[in-house]
């Protein structure tokens, strides 16, 4: 009974409310500077019930939602690097950031060269963001050629 | 009793699905087995709390009194394991030993992992006899998966969108070296309603809200989480460490896998996400005691304030959200600068114009970044705009090339923490004088913010409640005053960068003076309109209203008015004063206009007083309503 009354309670808020919720789970979102992310996520207003949409992410179960392409959760390297383009390229910019770090976990660089993997992405932005066209398998590739061509770095170049 | 038909429903479906994994009939009962099943069943080890948990039962002590919260039978291993723990225990023994293995990833010791660790360390001499099994699935899993560290992760409310009020709780496992490395990689998990894209909205609204979804916990590397709630949502996200050691972390996540692709049942209100993570932190520590001071409902603010009450708290992390740091920046500027920072977003070129190269180091530095940032919110909602991808990488270039770029550090303040704000239930007694009539009153507020109370932790212009009831008395009689269902009240301010609307919805009963004297009356009354900020702290509003009245008093079954209604809310240190003009007329030619000041004053964190007046013009009369009432916050 206690959730019938609730229900009802609620149910006139929500509708309203919902005109204006925005949201949506996966990967994909809206704001892609850069080519090569996802275009906007559906709207599956996430916000009420904290959903998730059809294909469940539970760790090995995910990697049709266009980011998580390895079928783990796991951030190796570039399908983790196409998810955080955005933040990425504002890092790079910046020089430093959550989302440097981020991705120099996942390409493997550690801790003690991570400062410096920082560094020389700042100084290159203009080489490895080239355009706003550039794509996520692009910014990889020169992020590969960049450690190569550097002694301190060359050691994580795949 | 939904549930258990519910579960019937699933057995039927789930039996036919899973005969593989459950043909475990007639395993060989060994000695070793034999033993454990008579010692368990001698020193009733279903009775045991971790158990007991594991297996998200409810009720007790009697062992026909059980329910698990778990609504998938291929979690259990009896037939009865839903409602019988003692026979899931027996049972659960039998399958771990069961030597069918040709599947090991879905043998018992790897779908009921944490239930095997669990009876191996009670046992630690026992499961000798049992067969050796590789859980290949969970091992991979694993490496992605660490184990040191929990935070409890609260994504705060979310801005014009009331029904996000009550915020969101997740949980975020961490490495142990994550002080060089980055929360973004943790993993996250999350509690949440399965819902089928092909739902719509409103179908989605009314199965959501009854129980027609099912929850399952949901595990995802936190910077999806990050982009989720900071960027598309627009919401803070506070970040509370906690101090579970690395065994009972281990707990969660090997639980964890038990729950993969489970499902529970999901409702908004109890059964909810903040729910459900407080359950996985009893599996973490057996003596924790958070699920049983939640009987209605889960707010998960009030589950953050368990969380602390229990201790388990050892800091706190502040990540502003996309709008809270433009905000702050454009704080930083004055009305030219802001102006700037708008023309620059609109043509990156004009970082060469004068207007800008004039500006010292430090405000070209906050212009720049304020300009970028608001670029990335105005993709938020729609699909790549070359215009904005053009002018977005322009003044990520310009960035790039200032020397010494720094981006300003945004803090919070003791009275932002959501889980210090005023307590969620709200009990008020009220002396007043309606037209010469003196009157008492009792409210009670299920819960949650209205506009005038105490604002430490919650945010400006965002009133959600549900569920209130006033109970008026006169030296004549005892009366219900009013029932409000829902009542939101969402002023968003609008400025040269924001332009959301600002809407308000309430429904309920409520006494009218109607043909003389007062009559309970039905309504929903809605409105839509615009905010703006006069000054910090202060906002004038105005909407046009919309409402459905119903009376015994009227000809038809419902009557349509429609109105305006505009004030001024402004928040003083000591409390909060809301002045408002409104008013509708009825189809049937009725009129109501009347004007409203409420002048709230905090006296504690859960203590206020409230002083109002109302004067009322309608059809044939002039009425005032003067009243006072203490406010006591409670959960």
């Amino acid at each position: 009974m206690k959730r019938l009354v609730s229900s009802t309670l609620l149910l006139l808020a929500s509708s309203s409310a919902f005109a204006v919720a925005p949201g949506g789970g996966g990967c994909g979102w809206g704001n892609a500077l850069f080519e090569g992310q996802k275009g906007p996520a559906p709207h599956i207003l996430a916000v009420t019930t904290n959903g998730t949409s059809g294909n469940n992410t539970f760790g090995m179960t995910t990697g049709t939602n266009g980011c998580n392409t390895s079928g783990a959760i796991g951030y190796s390297g570039k399908s983790m690097l196409a998810s955080v383009m955005d933040e990425f390229s504002e890092d790079a910019a910046k020089g430093e950031g959550e989302a440097m770090t981020a991705v120099s976990v996942a390409m493997g660089v550690s801790p003690e060269d991570r400062a410096h993997f920082a560094q020389l992405t700042h100084s290159n932005f203009s080489t490895i963001f080239s355009s706003q066209d550039v794509t996520a398998d692009q910014v990889y590739a020169s992020l590969q050629q960049m450690m190569k061509s550097d002694t301190q770095l060359s050691k994580y170049a795949i | 009793m939904y549930i258990i038909k519910k579960s019937w429903l699933y057995s039927i479906i789930i039996l036919f699905a899973s005969l593989p994994v459950k043909a475990i009939e007639n395993p060989t009962i060994n000695t070793e087995l034999q033993l454990l099943i008579d010692d368990t069943s001698k020193t009733e080890l279903w009775k045991n709390i971790e158990w007991l948990n594991l297996l998200h039962y409810q009720g007790g002590p009697d062992l026909t009194d059980f329910l698990s919260q778990v609504d998938d039978p291929i979690f259990f291993n009896a037939e009865d394991g839903k409602t019988n723990p003692k026979n899931e225990l027996e049972q659960t023994l039998i399958s771990l030993y069961n030597t069918n293995t040709s599947d090991q990833d879905e043998h018992a010791q790897c779908r009921n992992i944490a239930r095997f660790n669990w009876l191996k360390n009670k046992y630690p001499n026992s499961f000798k006899q049992s067969p050796t099994i590789t859980c290949k699935q969970y091992n991979e899993w694993r490496k992605e998966v660490p184990e040191e560290k929990v935070s409890l992760i609260f994504p705060a409310y979310h801005l014009n969108s009331p029904s996000s009020m009550f915020g969101h709780t997740l949980l975020r496992i961490d490495a142990a070296d994550n002080e060089q490395a980055s929360t973004w990689l943790s993993t996250a998990v999350n509690f949440g309603a399965n819902i089928q894209n092909s739902d719509n909205s409103i179908f989605f609204a009314v199965k959501g809200l009854a129980g027609g979804y099912s929850g399952t916990f949901i595990v995802a590397p936190y910077y999806e989480k990050i982009k989720e709630y900071n960027r598309q949502e627009n919401r803070d996200i506070w970040e509370y460490p906690l101090n579970l050691t690395p065994a009972e972390t281990k707990r969660i996540v090997l639980h964890l896998w038990e729950l993969k692709n489970i499902k529970f049942d999901y409702y908004f209100f109890d059964e909810n996400c903040s729910y459900r993570l407080l359950e996985l932190l009893q599996v973490a520590r057996p003596e924790l005691k958070l699920t049983q001071q939640f009987g209605l409902n889960a707010i998960p603010v009030d589950t953050v304030r368990s969380i602390e009450h229990a201790n388990l708290m050892k800091g706190t992390v502040y990540r502003p959200s996309q709008t809270t740091s433009i905000n702050y920046l454009l704080n930083k500027l004055n009305s030219t600068q802001r102006e700037l920072v708008l023309n620059i977003s609109k043509n990156a070129d004009l970082i060469n114009s004068d207007a800008f190269l004039q500006q010292n180091s430090q405000t070209k530095n906050i212009i720049l970044d304020t300009a970028y940032r608001y670029l990335r919110y105005q993709q938020n909602d729609a699909g790549r705009s070359e215009s904005n991808a053009k002018n977005s990488y322009l003044l990520l270039a310009a960035i790039n090339k200032t020397e010494n770029f720094s981006s300003e550090e945004i803090g919070f303040t003791e009275k932002q923490r959501p889980e210090k704000g005023h307590l969620s239930k709200r009990l008020a007694v009220t002396a007043g004088e309606d037209n010469d009539q003196s009157y008492i009153q009792l409210d009670f507020r299920m819960s949650f913010h209205s506009l005038e109370d105490n604002l430490n932790g919650f945010l400006e212009g965002a009133q959600i409640n549900i569920g209130g009831l006033s109970l008026r008395t006169t030296n004549e009689e005892t009366q219900l005053q009013r029932l409000d269902l829902i009542d939101i009240f969402s002023l968003t301010p609008r400025n040269d960068f924001f332009q959301p609307l600002s809407w308000r919805v309430y429904t309920g009963l409520e006494q009218q003076l109607i043909n003389g004297r007062d009559h309970l009356t039905g309504h929903v009354t809605g409105g839509a309109g615009v905010s703006y900020n006069l000054w910090p702290h202060s906002s004038v509003y105005g909407m046009f209203t919309a409402r459905l009245e119903s009376s015994s008093q009227y000809n038809q079954a419902i009557e349509p008015a429609f109105g305006i209604s505009s004030g001024l809310l402004q928040h003083f240190s000591f409390g909060t004063a809301h002045l408002e003009l409104s008013g509708e007329e009825f189809y049937h030619d009725e009129f109501r206009h009347r004007v409203k000041y409420i002048q709230n004053i905090n006296l504690e964190r859960n203590h206020a007083l409230q002083l109002s007046v109302l004067r009322q013009r309608q059809t044939g009369l002039y009425f005032t309503e003067a009243q006072i009432s203490y406010h006591y916050f409670f959960h």
